[in-house]
């Protein structure tokens, strides 16, 4: 007898992979995997038999030091001396694609970015489990999940011609997570002035989902 | 015919991984991560579940990664990785997957009539998601990730008879969520 639900799946296999996972989690990773660092690197080119180079860790480091410096200097010492010229070549190669699309959302991201970070710490000043309260996986994963649209919405805001409707919705995901983390906020803040005062009822049902 | 070794279009990278370049292991992960948590997803069911084993797997993997003998693609290596670490979560909160008593292989009769068409991922995705633990692994590992009843019947330490009706039970199961008038997407 014909599958007819295997059939469905395979038909949109790449559709049911909707989850992502946050992006902090290749930190974790990394912490886990053993790092290389303490074995002397050397360093070594050859050009055939006639001409061979090689050097250790240490040298390479003062050599990409000095490097870095001089081309520094060298840098300002030529924008200096023709500076209009020089500015404006500088800003037209290095300036990111999404400048020329829609140049408020850089100015816009930074700031909200700023507001989220700092929420960020303040929640992470709180200790939930003190508070009675572990439902902030839900709130990571909420965030994870804005997180992933996000990502999503700026890759299309390079293939869409109509960019306000995208850049609207990029700042509306951005303010939902500050929603998402204010209510969270005011939640701990409630709940700690409540454990402050034991004799009163503890509200706890009004817990996080937003 | 001599045998070639399966040769991933990944293998610079691999071999990158494998003298513990940092920055080649991210490069992998980038690749793998997405279609990996969604695996870890649909067995465990549980969003910090699927990251813990996603971590355990890539962790594992990047140590291991000189047992990857380029016999099959590196892809499906990892898979397996996570399809066994996934499995051995859930398997600490629940002694065992597929019940005994389930493990009777009778026949799943009156096929439920399967219409097609009002399917939508979304919806499919969705009721799959309310599956019981054993039925919902089977499942997964069946329609999505292209596992067959023996693989399974290998992975979960059962036979392969037992996985197909296990997969009857469970595609039945599923097909009653969706048709119940209370799911919605």
């Amino acid at each position: 007898m014909e599958d007819k639900l295997k059939k469905f799946a395979d038909e949109h296999r790449d559709e049911f992979d909707v989850f992502e996972p946050r992006t902090e989690l290749w930190q974790n990773i990394c912490e886990e995997l053993p790092q290389k660092r303490n074995t002397a690197k050397v360093i070594s080119i050859k050009f055939g038999d006639s001409a061979s180079f090689s050097a250790n860790s240490m040298f390479m480091r003062i050599a990409a030091a000095i490097v870095l410096l001089v081309g520094c200097g060298l840098t300002l010492f030529l924008m200096k001396s023709n500076a209009p010229e020089a500015g404006n070549t500088i800003a037209a190669t290095t300036a990111p694609p999404v400048n020329n699309i829609a140049p408020e959302l850089a100015e816009v991201e930074a700031y909200y970015v700023s507001q989220i970070e700092e929420k960020k710490s303040k929640l992470s000043e709180y200790d939930l489990k003190v508070l009675g309260l572990d439902d902030q996986q839900e709130i990571d994963q909420e965030l994870a999940r804005l997180d992933s649209s996000y990502i999503q919405l700026k890759k299309q805001l390079y293939t869409t011609p109509n960019t306000d409707e995208i850049v609207g919705a990029l700042i509306q995901n951005l303010q939902i997570r500050i929603r998402v983390l204010n209510r969270q906020l005011e939640v701990l803040q409630r709940l700690e002035q409540i454990n402050e005062q034991p004799d009163l009822e503890p509200q706890r049902d009004e817990t996080t989902n937003v | 015919m001599e045998k070639l070794s399966y040769q991933d279009v990944n293998h610079h990278v691999i071999d990158r991984c494998k003298s513990g370049d940092n920055r080649a292991q991210y490069e992998l992960y980038k690749l793998y991560s997405k279609a990996m948590f969604n695996v870890s997803m649909r067995i465990t069911n549980d969003y910090a579940e699927a990251e813990d084993v996603l971590q355990e797997a890539f962790v594992s993997a990047f140590k291991n990664l000189h047992s990857y003998k380029a016999e099959a693609s590196f892809g499906s290596w990892l898979k397996k990785i996570v399809v066994n670490a996934a499995i051995n979560a859930i398997r600490k909160r629940r002694s065992e997957l597929v019940p005994m008593d389930e493990r009777v292989v009778g026949e799943v009769a009156d096929e439920v009539c399967e219409d097609d068409s009002e399917w939508q991922v979304a919806k499919v995705r969705r009721a799959i998601q309310q599956l019981p633990d054993g039925y919902r692994v089977v499942l997964s590992l069946y329609l999505l990730e292209g596992y067959d009843h023996a693989e399974i019947g290998e992975v979960l330490g059962i036979t392969e008879s037992t996985s197909k009706s296990q997969y009857s039970r469970a595609k039945k199961k599923l097909l009653e969520i969706m048709k119940e008038p209370q799911f919605v997407v």
